[in-house]
Order: C-alpha cells, then structure tokens, then sequence
C-alpha cells in the first residue's frame, strides 16, 4: 500500500474536478459529435455534386474547407466525449470506493490523482486545442471562398497540407491521452482490490 | 484462438493480486510507438507543404499516419485487456472479503434503486447473446484490423511511388476498413468488460447466498451495439466502393473520392460514438455495483 499516495478521511471524497467535468460534459459533446459527423457528410456529398457539376473552383474548395471542419468538429467532440466517459467512470471508483469503505466503519483512503491521470487530462487538451483551432482556420478560409474571395485560393493546397498535419497530430495526442486515462483505470483497480483485502482486518 | 483470447483477458492461477500490471506499461510503450510514427508523418506533411510536387510525400505519410493510429489504439486495446485481467482479481477479492464485512443493520431486501430495471435471480445470470459475441469476436477483430491497416501502409508505399489511382483507393480503402475493425475490436473488448462486471458481480452476491441483482441491459448499451454495427457496416462497404473506383475513369475517381473521405470518416465517428455509450454503460455497472456492495456491507442483504 506504500506506492500509492492516499488521502485519509472519515467520510468518501466526492468527484474531483475534472471527474466533475466528466459527468457533466459527455453527453453534450456526444451529442455535438451526432450531430456533426451527417452534416460533414452530407456537405461532402454537395461538394461531389459541384465537382460533378464543374462548378466554380471557389465554391468547391470552399465546400471542401466547410465539411472539413464541421466533420473535425465531430472528430473533436467524440475523443472529448470518450475522454470525458472515462473521467466518469474514474469518479465512481472514486466515490464508490470511499462508500463501501465508509460502510464498513473504518477510515476512507482515497487515491491521490496519479501522474498517468495527469498525462491523460494535459495530452486531451493538447488534442483538443489542436484541433479547434484548425477548425477555426478551416471555417475562416471556407467562408471566405464560399463568399467569393478568389484570392484565398492562392497557397490553398499547402494550407490544406499543413491543417491536415495538425489536426492528425491532434487524434495522435487525444488517442495517446485515453491510453493513459483507461492505464489509470488498472492502477486504480489494483489500489481498490488490496484495500477491500485489508478492510475485514480493520473493520 | 477463442481459447487463447479467453486467456488473455482472465488472471493466470495463482496470480497475486500485489504485483503491478504488465499490461499497463506495455501498452503505454505501445501507444508511445505510434505517437513517435504519428510525430514522423507529421514533420513529413509539413515538409512535402513546401515542395512544388508534394504527392508521393502525401502518399507514404497518409499511410504512416494511419498505421500510427492503429498502433496507439492497439496500445489501448492492450490496456482494456489489462482492465479485464485485474477486474476478475477485484472479483476474487471482494468475494473474499465481504463475507466479514456483511452488516447487521436492519433494512436491505430490495435492488440498489436509481440505476434502471433490475432482475432479481437465485444464481449468476447466464451471459447475453450480445455478451458472448464480444468475448470470441475481440480477438480476430483486433488480429485482422491490424493486417488491414498494415497491407495499407504498405499500399501507401506503391502509391508512392508510382502515384496511382488505383494504388491510392487500395491504400485508403484498406486502411480504414483495417481502423474500423480494430475499432471493433475495441467495442467488443468494451463489451467483455461489461459482460465480466455482470457476471462477477453476480458471482459475488451467490457466493454470500443472496439473491443476485442484475443490472438490466441500460439503453446506452443498445444504442452502443447500433452505433457499432452502423460503423462497422460503413467501414466495409467504404472499402467495396474504393475497390470499385480504383477500376474507373478519373473524373468517376475525383467525384467519389470527394464523398469518400467524409463517408469513411462518418463510420469511424460512429464507431467512436459507440464507445463513448459502452463506457457510460460502465460507469452505469460500476456505480450500480458499489451501491450494491455498500448495501451488503450494511445491512448484510
């Protein structure tokens, strides 16, 4: 029990704060992500009819900058929304745990937040972050070329080159973030299954 | 191979419930690799950004990127089978352990409430059908999403080099088919773990006599296979339609490669989706089984 840092009380922790944010937020960003991911693809699919159609090369690429980011959009709130059901389950281990032990009659250890669930919450909102902003960009560029702006077109397979390069590495930070958010998930289930073990001693 | 997969996610005899998990930081190193790849493909795009003719750089870093997003989630995959291993070894504990811990309160008798429905029975409840699926199907869908995303890096290398249709379809077409097994994967291996809660946690209750509460199958768990199935069924037929567009003219592989990308994308989103419903249905199992166990340790019923 002396590799884990615990906090000792007499009653079970509640949810910490980004566990807070876990319950509250999965849902809202699952149902932006539903809402997105047949937007993104129906524009594509305009975006295939002006292509068919030889419609003007600024409403294409314009088209093709929109439904990126609405469909990124989507990419966005699905790794928040998976990262954000993970922070969910650690909160009821969490409170779950400090109720039975609770229950029992002996004192509360609670875990301290490990460094795995750190690299886990720093690694989701480099993603995140990232990602947004390529969003943006994307928004900001297709508006323009939707609006007829003929000299954004200048440089646009190279910015497209770039945005892809980032929003890429942001799925890259968001994956490697929920690796670590599930890892936590282990230590803390090891923490659990040698504290039930000591409980009938104490109690 | 069942059988050998069935093994993986279960303690060794004799495990100590002690020793840290091997699986953790393996698949940390794991998903460690891919971000090492993903940072590769990277510095590649923004290199082939600033040359005049930056195809065949776009062609192998598109494929060295989405082998390296197969590698993180196979470092993931590599975790959840850590998560099962050490949720049989919470089992045998508690099982252990709360025979002394049974209160005396008065009270009890009833099914944890605020969770959904709840069936009452005498022994552990037989696995669903959905259950039974995820426990034999993790395991060929992990092995083949990652020879599909493997043969597509692979393709990535001929298109390339030769920069051809054909050679970009089969690189695409393969490469997310291969992402959207290995997402399957993933799934199913979600599912085993809600499978191993119910029938864990229903050992537990007959272990100590008592009658066994089962949490019902939650809407979030239906809608988790749905999603599942839907995103599956768009990553193979994305991979039916790229075959076919890799045999026609150009201006046929320009418009479908136009609604491709995003439809490819949708099927991954919804398998995404589907995982965020499995997760929320474990939390469900999680909070329902504490209060369960809470209730014992009280009350003794």
């Amino acid at each position: 029990m002396a590799e884990f840092a615990t906090t000792t009380s007499t009653q079970g922790l509640g949810p910490n704060l980004p566990q807070q944010m876990g319950r509250r937020l999965w849902k809202p960003m699952l149902a932006l992500a539903l809402m997105a991911f047949p937007i993104g693809f129906v524009l594509a699919v305009v975006r295939a009819s002006a292509i068919a159609d030889q419609a003007e090369a600024t409403r294409v690429a314009g088209l093709q900058h929109v439904g990126t980011a609405v469909m990124w959009l989507g990419f966005m709130a699905v790794f928040s929304a998976i990262s954000f059901a993970i922070a969910k389950i650690l909160s009821e281990f969490r409170t779950g745990g400090g109720a039975v032990q609770e229950a029992t009659g002996s004192r509360v250890k609670t875990l301290k937040m490990p460094a795995t669930a750190r690299v886990f919450i720093v690694s989701m909102m480099m993603g995140m972050m990232i990602i947004l902003v390529s969003v943006v960009v994307h928004l900001v560029v297709g508006a323009g070329l939707l609006g007829g702006d003929a000299a954004a077109l200048d440089g646009l397979e190279a910015g497209l080159i770039r945005l892809e390069a980032w929003r890429r590495l942001g799925v890259a930070f968001y994956l490697f973030g929920i690796t670590f958010g599930l890892g936590t998930i282990i230590h803390v289930l090891r923490f659990q299954t040698i504290r039930i073990r000591e409980l009938p001693d104490l109690a | 191979m069942v059988t050998v997969a069935d093994n993986l996610v279960k303690p060794k005899a004799g495990a100590d419930y002690r020793e840290a998990s091997r699986h953790r930081p393996l698949g940390f190193a794991i998903a460690a690799l891919g971000v090492l790849l993903a940072f590769i493909a990277f510095f590649g795009n923004l290199a082939a950004a600033s040359t005049a003719e930056p195809a065949g750089t776009l062609a192998w870093t598109f494929g060295l990127t989405t082998l390296a997003f197969g590698t993180i989630k196979v470092g993931i995959a590599t975790v959840l089978i850590g998560i099962l291993v050490r949720l049989w070894l919470r089992v045998e504990g508690v099982e252990e352990s709360l025979p002394s811990l049974r209160g005396a309160a008065p009270g009890g008798g009833s099914a944890p409430e605020g969770y959904g429905a709840v069936a009452t029975s005498h022994s552990v409840p037989r696995p669903l059908p959905i259950h039974r699926i995820a426990r034999t199907m993790w395991g060929p869908m992990l092995a083949m999403g990652v020879m599909f995303v493997g043969a597509g890096f692979l393709a990535s290398l001929s298109w390339a080099s030769d920069g051809g249709t054909a050679a970009a379809a089969w690189t695409q077409g393969l490469q997310f088919l291969g992402e959207g097994l290995i997402l399957a994967g993933i799934s199913f291996l979600l599912g085993s773990i809600l499978a191993s809660l119910r029938e864990g946690g229903g050992r537990v209750q007959q272990s100590l006599d008592l009658p066994v509460y089962t949490l019902e199958m939650p809407g979030t768990a239906k809608t988790f296979v749905v999603l599942m199935m839907a995103g599956l069924m768009i990553s193979i037929s994305q991979f039916v339609i790229y075959v076919w567009a890799a045999t026609q003219a150009a201006d046929v592989v320009a418009v479908s490669f136009a609604w491709l990308g995003p439809f490819r994308e949708l099927g991954l989103g919804l398998l995404l989706a589907g995982i965020v419903l499995a997760l929320a249905s474990i939390a469900k199992a999680l909070g329902f089984q504490y209060e369960r166990i809470r209730q014992i340790c009280t009350t003794g019923s």
